[in-house]
């Protein structure tokens, strides 16, 4: 079955305005090309592609050189705010940015039932 | 990503348009390359022990530089040879000079200016024993080829390290690098 691309669009222009402090979204394939992307104005879609996919599996392949098991998310913490990267199936990476103001908690709970979401849709 | 020594071989012979023509005139002088190959070797290991950075690398271990010069005397004379007509064995022997000189840490700043010693140096000898234009440009472009593995073999190991470090895709590392250079223009 065809991946519904206009839905998957959906779900992360969704996800960027209705979850609070979240300022864009982007989901990837591992070879670092971009599938949907709701990104701040000024942000190179196809380098935030590419950077997402090498930054998570870098970070899968330090989890397993560390002995950390499969590695759930990355996050880069800077003093204006955060990027979060979650492994959405083996086919797509899920880039989440978020202000400094967001609480993690409910980010985390957003990203897990979007990632859920995704999954389906890419199965 | 492992290179397919006797594709690129066969790549490389169609890109820089080494003949069967090419091939006969080198194997009908064989005989000559052997008998020059030493000459060949003491001017370009007098080029390289000229280089501080080049001398070191060439004596860094006891002998080394003893083994490359008779590593480098065969190669000369199998440009000439063509060892299985330029085929398989050809291939893997380029391939695997390739390798040595990336495990020593002779990159390609190293050995595109050495080729074109080897060059200049074969080309004078061609002209001062008045051989064949057709010779010369059978040699020039055998050596292009083999200089065209030297620097694949670079690649390859430089890349192969890279994807097995970072579990980077090779489609994921093209785009990185095509992304990264087009940002440095």
């Amino acid at each position: 079955m065809a991946i519904n691309l206009e839905k998957i669009s959906a779900i992360l222009q969704n996800f960027v305005s209705s979850t609070n402090d979240v300022q864009g979204a982007a989901l990837v394939t591992p070879d670092g090309l971009p599938l949907a992307a709701t990104l701040p104005g000024g942000m190179d879609e196809e380098r935030v592609s590419a950077m997402s996919a090498a930054m998570l599996s870098l970070g899968e392949r330090i989890g397993g050189e560390l002995a950390r098991g499969s590695i759930d998310r990355i996050y880069v913490e800077g003093n204006t705010g955060y990027g979060i990267l979650t492994s959405c199936s083996e086919d797509a990476v899920f880039l989440v940015l978020a202000s400094q103001a967001a609480k993690q908690g409910l980010l985390l709970l957003e990203i897990k039932r979007a990632v859920t979401e995704l999954k389906t849709l890419l199965q | 990503m492992v290179l397919d020594s006797h594709e690129f071989m066969t790549r490389m012979a169609r890109r820089t348009n080494f003949t069967p023509e090419d091939r006969a005139i080198l194997q009908a002088s064989a005989d000559w390359g052997l008998e020059i190959a030493p000459d060949m070797a003491d001017a370009f290991y007098t080029y390289m022990g000229n280089d501080e950075e080049m001398n070191a690398i060439l004596n860094e271990s006891e002998g080394r530089i003893h083994r490359l010069r008779e590593t480098f005397v065969e190669w000369f004379h199998e440009m000439f040879t063509g060892m299985d007509d330029w085929g398989t064995d050809y291939a893997d022997r380029r391939w695997r000079i390739g390798l040595i000189h990336v495990r020593v840490g002779i990159g390609p700043q190293h050995v595109v200016p050495a080729m074109a010693t080897v060059v200049n140096e074969v080309g004078q000898r061609l002209r001062s024993e008045g051989k064949s234009d057709e010779l010369h440009d059978a040699l020039s472009r055998i050596c292009m080829i083999d200089l065209a593995f030297i620097e694949q073999a670079y690649l390859e190991i430089s890349t192969a390290a890279v994807l097995k470090e970072t579990g980077w895709t090779e489609k994921l590392f093209k785009r990185m690098i095509a992304t990264g250079a087009a940002a440095s223009t």
